[in-house]
C-alpha cells in the first residue's frame, strides 16, 4: 500500500501574453525558485527526484527537458517527462504524487514542473496537428480541406467548446449574461493574483457582451488567453512534511479518465457521445478521486474548488459534473455571489483558466492555487478556513479529465 | 462590416517586458503519413454511390455507427452487422461561424450543426442548405439528406441537409 504524500510549496512565475525577457528554461527557473522561497529549511539538494512536462509542438521546441536541467536543479537526479495535451499540468502532478506514494528507497521528496511559452511558436498549428490524423482520413474519402476547415470552425478547442456551449445553454436555459458574469468574476479575482495574466479589476457585464462572437455562442471577451509561464508544486512524504511546513496539504485522492471523444471519431467514424456536455469522464474521474478521499457529500465537504475552465460555459458545467452543484443549477449560485471570495464555496479565486492560460501548467496551477489556500498562503486568500479542496484539469477532444482532492487532513478511507 | 464582427478588446493591466534576442526556427509538424484501415469502410461508400446510407452496428451493445467503424470503444469488438439507415435525422448541436469571404472580405455567418441520423448513435458534422438563416437553428431540428447530382461513392455525396417542413393539417389548426 502507497505511502501518504503531501505538498508543502507551490511556486508560479510571472504570466504574460509574451515574456520576451526571458526563454523557456529561465521561465522554469522563475518558477522554481518562487517554489523553493517558501520552504526555507529546504535546498535544491533536498530534492530526490523531478517530474516535467509541456506540449512540446506548440512551442515548437522538441525535448526541453534535456536542455533545462540545469535550470531545474537536476543534474545527476531522476527526471521523467510526461505530455497530455490540456492535461499535462495535471498529469505531471498526478506523476508526481506517485512517484512519492510508490515508497522506493531513497525518493521522497520529488519536485513536479509544469510549462508552457507559447509566444514562442505557433499554437494553432500545434493544435491542429491534434486532429491531423482525423482530418487527412475525411480528406481521402472526399471531403475537401476547405470544407473540413468550415466544419470545424478554424479547429482547435474553441470548435468544440461553442458546440459544449450551445448544448448548455441549450439543456440549463441561460443567456449570454450568465456566461459574461462568470467571467466578470474570474477576471476581477484575477487581478488581485500576482502571477495572473488578464487583470481587468474594473470589468463589467455589459462590456464582455460588447465584444464580437468568434463562434457563436462564444465571444472576443469570454476566451481564455495565451500565456507564457510555469508552475512548480513540491511533494514529499507525511513525516518529511511535519518538519519542513506549518500546514502540510494531504494529497488524498488522484484519478485521470478519458472518455470518447466528441465531435469526430476515430478514423473519420461518427462519435458516440451525442452531447458534448454530458461528460461522462468528468464524472467518473471525481467518483474515483472522492472514493480514494473518503468523500461522500462533495457539496458538503469541499470548501474550496480550482476547475480547469478556458471557456466560461465550462466553468457552469465542471462545477455541476464534479458534483458541486445539482444540474443546471451553477448559473443561480454564480447569480447569488455564492461562488464569490465571500461566499459558500469559492470557486477558481485565482482568476482560472480563463484568465491565465499556458496551456501546460494551467492544470498543474489548479491543485498549486487549492493547496496555497489550504496553507493560507495564496494571493487572493479566501477570508473563511479551507479544509478541503479540489484541483481539476481538462484537455483533448478525448475529454480526459484528471482530478487531484487535497485536505489539511490524512486519508482516512484505506490507509 | 457590421457590429457583430468589429473586432474590439478588453484593456487589461499590462507590464512591459525587456526584449532579449530571437532567433527564427522552423519545425515541419504537418507533414506525416497516417495509415488507417479502409476495409470496413468499402461498402459503406458503394452504398453512397447507389444514394443508400447503411452504419454497422455492434452485435454486443447495439449502438448503429454512422460512418461505420472499426472497433466498438464501450465492448472492444468489430461491429460487424448493416444496418439500413433512413435519409432523415437531426441537429444534436450546433454552432455559428464567422468566415472571412476571400475575395469581397465580407463576413459570413454560417450555421455548422452535427446531425444524428435516425436509428443511429453517432454524431456526424455536416452543413445546412444555405437559405436557411442562422437565427433559425436550433437543436432538435429536424433535417434530411440532399444528395449531390453525381455520386461518386465518397463522402461529398451528401451535399448539405435540407430542413423538413411541417405541413401537416393540425399546424394550420392552431395557427388560426
Amino acid at each position: 500500500m502507497g505511502r501518504q504524500v503531501a505538498i508543502i510549496s507551490a511556486g508560479f512565475s510571472e504570466h504574460a501574453s509574451k515574456r520576451s525577457d526571458v526563454n523557456m528554461a529561465e521561465l522554469v527557473n522563475e518558477a522554481v525558485n518562487d517554489c523553493l522561497k517558501k520552504v526555507p529549511s529546504l535546498s535544491i539538494k533536498d530534492i530526490d527526484a523531478y517530474v516535467n512536462g509541456n506540449m512540446p509542438a506548440f512551442e515548437g521546441a522538441n525535448l526541453p527537458e534535456l536542455w533545462m536541467t540545469d535550470w531545474l536543479g537536476a543534474r545527476n537526479k531522476p527526471l521523467i517527462r510526461v505530455t497530455t495535451g490540456g492535461t499535462t499540468g495535471g498529469s505531471v502532478g498526478i506523476a508526481g504524487y506517485y512517484s512519492v506514494a510508490a515508497g522506493l528507497p531513497g525518493i521522497d521528496t520529488v519536485l513536479a514542473v509544469a510549462f508552457e511559452q507559447q509566444s514562442q511558436g505557433d499554437t494553432s498549428i500545434g493544435l491542429s496537428s491534434v486532429a491531423l490524423g482525423e482530418i487527412s482520413v475525411l480528406n481521402t474519402l472526399g471531403l475537401p480541406y476547405e470544407y473540413l476547415t468550415r466544419l470545424m470552425s478554424a479547429g482547435g478547442a474553441i470548435g468544440l467548446a461553442s458546440y459544449q456551449a450551445a448544448n448548455y445553454m441549450n439543456k440549463s436555459k441561460i443567456r449570454e449574461e450568465d456566461l459574461a458574469r462568470v467571467v466578470v468574476q474570474n477576471r476581477r479575482n484575477a487581478a488581485k493574483t500576482w502571477w495572473s495574466h488578464l487583470k481587468m479589476p474594473n470589468l463589467t457585464i455589459e462590456e464582455v457582451l460588447d465584444t464580437p462572437y468568434i463562434s457563436y455562442p462564444l465571444r472576443y471577451g469570454m476566451v481564455c488567453p495565451a500565456s507564457d509561464g510555469a508552475c512548480a508544486v513540491l511533494f514529499t512524504t507525511e513525516e518529511k512534511a511535519k518538519d519542513l511546513c506549518d500546514t502540510p496539504v494531504y494529497v488524498n485522492g488522484v484519478a485521470s479518465v478519458a472518455h470518447e471523444s466528441v465531435i469526430i471519431g476515430y478514423d473519420a467514424s461518427g462519435s458516440a457521445q451525442l452531447d458534448p456536455s454530458e461528460q461522462l469522464g468528468a464524472m467518473k474521474s471525481s467518483e474515483i478521486a472522492y472514493n480514494q478521499a473518503g468523500i461522500s457529500f462533495p457539496r458538503k465537504e469541499i470548501d474550496y474548488a480550482e476547475v480547469y475552465s478556458p471557456f466560461p460555459n465550462q466553468e457552469l458545467m465542471w462545477v455541476e459534473k464534479l458534483g458541486l452543484f445539482e444540474e443546471n443549477t451553477a448559473p443561480e449560485m454564480y447569480e447569488n455571489e455564492v461562488t464569490s471570495l465571500n461566499g459558500e464555496l469559492p470557486i477558481c479565486c485565482s482568476g482560472g483558466v480563463n484568465a491565465t492560460n499556458a496551456i501546460g501548467a494551467s492544470a498543474l496551477e489548479r491543485p498549486a492555487v487549492a493547496a496555497l489556500q489550504i496553507m493560507g498562503k495564496a494571493s487572493n486568500q479566501v477570508p473563511k478556513t479551507v479544509h478541503t479542496a479540489i484541483g481539476h484539469g481538462w484537455g483533448g477532444m478525448l475529454n480526459l479529465c484528471t482530478m487531484m482532492v487535497l485536505s489539511d487532513q490524512q486519508q482516512r478511507k484505506w490507509r | 462590416m457590421s457590429k457583430r464582427t468589429l473586432r474590439k478588446s478588453l484593456d487589461y493591466v499590462k507590464k512591459d517586458y525587456v526584449e532579449t534576442r530571437k532567433m527564427p526556427g522552423n519545425w515541419y509538424l504537418s507533414s506525416y503519413q497516417y495509415k488507417f484501415n479502409i476495409t470496413h469502410h468499402q461498402s459503406f461508400l458503394k452504398k453512397l454511390k447507389d444514394k443508400k446510407l447503411v452504419g454497422n452496428k455492434c452485435s454486443a451493445c447495439n449502438r448503429v455507427f454512422f460512418p461505420p467503424r472499426f472497433v466498438c470503444g464501450k465492448c472492444l469488438v468489430k461491429p460487424d452487422q448493416w444496418v439500413d439507415l433512413r435519409d432523415t435525422g437531426q441537429v444534436s448541436t450546433y454552432t455559428i461561424v464567422y468566415l472571412k469571404d476571400p475575395e469581397t472580405g465580407e463576413v459570413l455567418e454560417k450555421p455548422v450543426v452535427m446531425v444524428q441520423q435516425d436509428n443511429c448513435d453517432t454524431n456526424y458534422m455536416a452543413e445546412l442548405q444555405s437559405y436557411i438563416d442562422f437565427k433559425d437553428t436550433y437543436i432538435g431540428m429536424p433535417i434530411k439528406v440532399h444528395w449531390a447530382e453525381s455520386t461518386n461513392g465518397n463522402l461529398k455525396d451528401i451535399e448539405y441537409y435540407d430542413l423538413i417542413e411541417d405541413d401537416s393539417k393540425d399546424l394550420d389548426v392552431s395557427k388560426d
